[in-house]
């Protein structure tokens, strides 16, 4: 079975809105799944319902052959899902240190193993160790974010927008990271930059008004101009 | 002098009687969003269990650990089955826990009688340290020991241990704290109890300071307790500290000087906080 | 025969004002056929409490606001008349000085409140008002020239409100006014804001609409009311003491209006005969059993069971259980008349 995580035909409400119709979603294992889709399709929500955050009320999502769609929160978490949110979540009165160390969740060799990888990735970070989060710049505050969804032995990863808000430069070296990271883990990434989706995704699913509308693999996307104007407005 | 100093240090003491009620009010709200009406009443509990075990065992130690042990209880209690089945809307907490504080007053007239109790310091810490022409009274300055010890501890809890980094996490970003795989229900409970035990503590050590306790002190105190935590900033610990320090110095020098504004002072510097900085005077979260 | 018909189909569209119009004729005529002194008494305090308890559902359940220092206008009307009947003529001249004092201060009390609050958390408002009203009880606990302290005095009232029947009638007519003009504002224009702002302030913000303007308005409304309700209440008396601005008046108010339904201003009047009623009644028990002369635990308990499990109080719990009955008809009528 190589299907990490199958989500099938998801709905979802927040408050008395309609916001997922329909979701389904295959993520292979060691693969980036990029969902695209314009401003407000539904793709921070589906990463969000996936999270049970905003919980399905149809559907399920099965996480390493388990059905998640209607745990807790934090049980998803333990189950091995890692979390980076759209603002990044950073608890900007705690230090990068005390940030790194809500997020662990079991203290033994494997995770100071992750932990050192993880800072030789993002330097910056043990640079700023005794740093407030808030006082980081934005690039700093995503790889901070990225680092804490990694320390914990997550088979999954979940990025929303990694590169929103960041300049050219700094959007490469997260890119760059996430490229490093992807032999270690799979990831499911949203993500409005098309570069770099194209870049680092392997397969693609494109969200509109809350349905699944479109997959296929990168390549396939890449070369099709339709699609992109349809659904995404590239010309 | 001498009067300045003894106003001080009064000052200090009620500030120490406020903070640790104060604190809990702060940490709960800032952690669960919920602003405990009921908070009063805890610290009346702790004041009614603490002084009735003392007067009983004769030990002023087994009131004071009575108490805590008794705003424990409540603080679980209360979270349980009275917070956690409203959890999420505003108004209904509001309105609950403002019934919970009803109960709370009016349980202590059925147990202990509708008449005010009275409490005396034990032996140890009656009377006054005399240097120079300054008398210290001993009992307000142990007041203000266990008060700067309870900060340390909480201080230190906060800063040093998972569980309080978790609880100032929670200040921060509940919904984040989950996705890091944290159980954070666990963690109100655990917050509640604090500082139902605070309060309780700060109202068994009232009992021997005013010379007697009522069943309306909880909701007297609990006023007080609400200006220090707007004051101090809603959710900011050590902004409580501060801000009730602030309050019972401002009280206790008003008492004296102007009696009749004194709390006209504090509901004064309450209004122009909120006008001016609703998120408290002492910086950001934290 | 066609008036008949006309008449008729009145009554059936308007099941619930024929309803309340005869309750309001029955209440008009009681004095004249029963004749309890204490009867009246009781229910002249019932229709004092629901006015009070009629402001607090306009905040509350129209607006979503909680203020926990009603009493504080409460206690501003029922000083203002005690004041004005003390030191001048009781006459109705000063009677309406009374009025538009209180009219005057619970407005610019409201409106400061208000003001500061209620663009913030409403924890803030409930804290603030609070907060006011324990500054408004030392403030006539202190002042000593003017409220005479914790003792209160007692005052004349002007001729008019001497006859106990009189002065029920006047308190029924207010209250039922009261009743009308809140049941109009509220399905004005500007009493929809209100309600769209307790279901979704953001929205409706969102949509334009300047939510701090309206509920400040809310505010100053039913701080006014309050302060009428105080007048009437001080009035029943003859007399005030500082008792008018304790916790226990706001907790009356919410109460009555939690237990009776919140967002109903039926509920209100109802939640105030019946938790007047059992004061009485429960009076009375403690005569027999001293836990009764703690009755208001009671009340704790049943209102936080009521937050809990009927947070819509008896009118709307009511409702709800109607409307889903009616429902349920209309959709058998629609199955059978498909089948």
């Amino acid at each position: 079975m190589s299907e990490l995580l199958k989500i099938n035909n998801i709905e979802t409400y927040i408050g008395q809105y309609h916001i997922l119709q329909g979701v389904t979603l295959e993520v292979k294992k060691g693969e980036v799944t990029v969902l695209l889709g314009r401003n407000g399709a539904g793709k921070t929500t589906t990463l969000r319902t996936i999270m049970g955050l905003n919980p399905a009320s149809k559907g399920s999502i099965v996480f390493k052959g388990e059905e998640i769609q209607s745990l807790p929160t934090y049980t998803i978490a333990q189950k091995g899902i890692g979390y980076v949110p759209e603002d990044q979540g950073i608890f900007a009165g705690l230090t990068v240190e005390e940030n790194m160390k809500v997020a662990i969740q079991k203290e033994n060799e494997e995770t100071h193993k992750r932990l050192d990888y993880i800072l030789n990735l993002f330097p910056d970070l043990k640079k700023f160790w005794k740093k407030p989060g808030g006082l980081l710049s934005g690039g700093q505050k995503q790889m901070l974010s990225i680092a804490r969804a990694y320390v914990n032995d997550n088979q999954l990863l979940l990025i929303d927008e990694p590169s929103k808000g960041l300049a050219p430069i700094v959007v490469e070296k997260v890119m760059e990271s996430i490229l490093q990271m992807k032999d270690q883990t799979t990831i499911v990434l949203v993500e409005q930059n098309f570069m770099m989706a194209s870049t680092i995704g392997d397969c693609f699913y494109i969200i509109d008004d809350g349905r699944t509308v479109s997959t296929g693999p990168m390549k396939q996307l890449k070369e099709d101009e339709e699609m992109k104007r349809k659904y995404l407005g590239i010309a | 002098m001498e009067l300045l100093f003894n106003l001080t240090l009064n000052g200090l003491a009620t500030g120490m009687l406020i903070f640790l009620l104060a604190a809990g009010l702060t940490l709960i709200f800032g952690l669960m969003d919920v602003l405990n009406f009921a908070h009063g009443g805890l610290f009346a509990w702790g004041a009614y269990s603490g002084i009735w075990i003392y007067t009983t065992t004769g030990s002023f130690l087994f009131g004071i650990i009575g108490a805590i042990l008794t705003g424990f209880l409540l603080g679980i209690i209360t979270e349980k089955w009275i917070i956690k089945p409203v959890y999420g809307n505003h108004v209904q907490q509001i309105l609950i826990t403002l019934g919970l504080m009803l109960v709370l007053s009016e349980m202590l007239k059925v147990i202990w009688g509708p008449n005010q109790l009275t409490a005396n310091p034990p032996e140890y810490l009656r009377g006054s340290w005399e240097i120079g022409d300054m008398i210290i009274i001993k009992y307000r300055v142990f007041i203000i020991v266990v008060g700067l010890l309870v900060f340390a501890g909480v201080q230190f809890l906060l800063k040093n241990t998972k569980i309080g980094l978790v609880v100032r996490a929670g200040v921060m970003n509940k919904e984040m704290v989950q996705a890091l795989g944290i159980n954070i229900k666990k963690v109100f409970m655990f917050v509640f109890m604090i500082g139902s035990g605070m309060a309780a503590l700060g109202g068994v050590l009232f009992g021997p300071y005013s010379g007697v306790i009522h069943a309306g002190m909880g909701m007297e105190f609990a006023i007080l307790a609400f200006i220090v935590v707007v004051i101090g900033g809603m959710g900011n610990f050590t902004g409580s500290v501060m801000a009730a320090i602030l309050v019972g110095l401002s009280g206790s020098f008003m008492a004296y000087f102007v009696p009749e504004l004194s709390l006209a002072v504090n509901m004064l510097l309450m209004a122009v906080v909120l006008i001016v900085k609703p998120q408290g005077l002492f910086g950001g979260k934290g | 025969m066609a008036e008949r018909g006309e008449g008729m189909k009145w009554i059936v569209n308007n099941r619930m004002n024929a309803i309340y119009l005869i309750i309001a004729a029955f209440l008009l005529l009681l004095p004249f056929v029963y004749e309890s002194r204490n009867m009246l008494i009781l229910l002249t305090q019932i229709f004092v409490f629901a006015i009070l308890a009629m402001s607090y559902d306009l905040l509350l359940g129209f607006t979503g606001i909680v203020s926990f220092g009603h009493a504080m206008f409460f206690g501003i009307g029922a000083y203002s008349i005690g004041i004005f009947m003390k030191r001048f003529e009781p006459t109705m001249l000063h009677f309406i000085y009374a009025v538009l004092a209180t009219i005057l201060i619970t407005a610019i009390v409201s409106f400061i409140v208000g003001l500061l609050t209620l663009r913030l958390k409403s924890h803030f408002y409930a804290m603030l008002t609070m907060a006011l009203a324990g500054l408004f009880l030392v403030l006539a606990e202190k002042w000593r020239t003017l409220t005479f302290g914790n003792d209160g005095f007692t005052f004349r009232v002007p001729e008019i409100f001497i006859d106990r029947t009189n002065f029920y009638i006047i308190c029924l007519v207010t209250m039922i006014a009261v009743f009308m003009i809140l049941k109009r504002f509220t399905n004005s224009p500007l009493g929809r804001v209100l309600q769209a702002i307790r279901e979704n302030e953001q929205r409706t913000e969102s949509l334009g609409y300047q939510v701090l303007h309206y509920k400040i308005a809310a505010s100053v409304v039913s701080g006014v009311l309050a302060g009428i309700a105080g007048i009437f209440y001080a009035m029943s008396l003859r007399y005030v003491n500082t008792s008018v601005f304790t916790m226990d008046i706001t907790l009356d108010a919410l109460l009555m209006t939690i237990i009776g339904g919140v967002g109903t201003l039926v509920g209100a009047i109802i939640g105030a005969g019946l938790i007047e009623f059992a004061h009485d009644g429960l009076t009375e028990l403690a005569k027999e059993h001293w836990i009764f002369e703690r009755w208001i635990i009671f009340f704790g308990i049943i209102y936080i069971l009521v937050v809990i499990f009927f947070p819509l109080g008896i009118v709307g719990t009511l409702r709800k259980f109607t409307w889903k009955r009616r429902k349920l008809e209309s959709a058998k009528k629609k199955e059978n008349l498909a089948g």
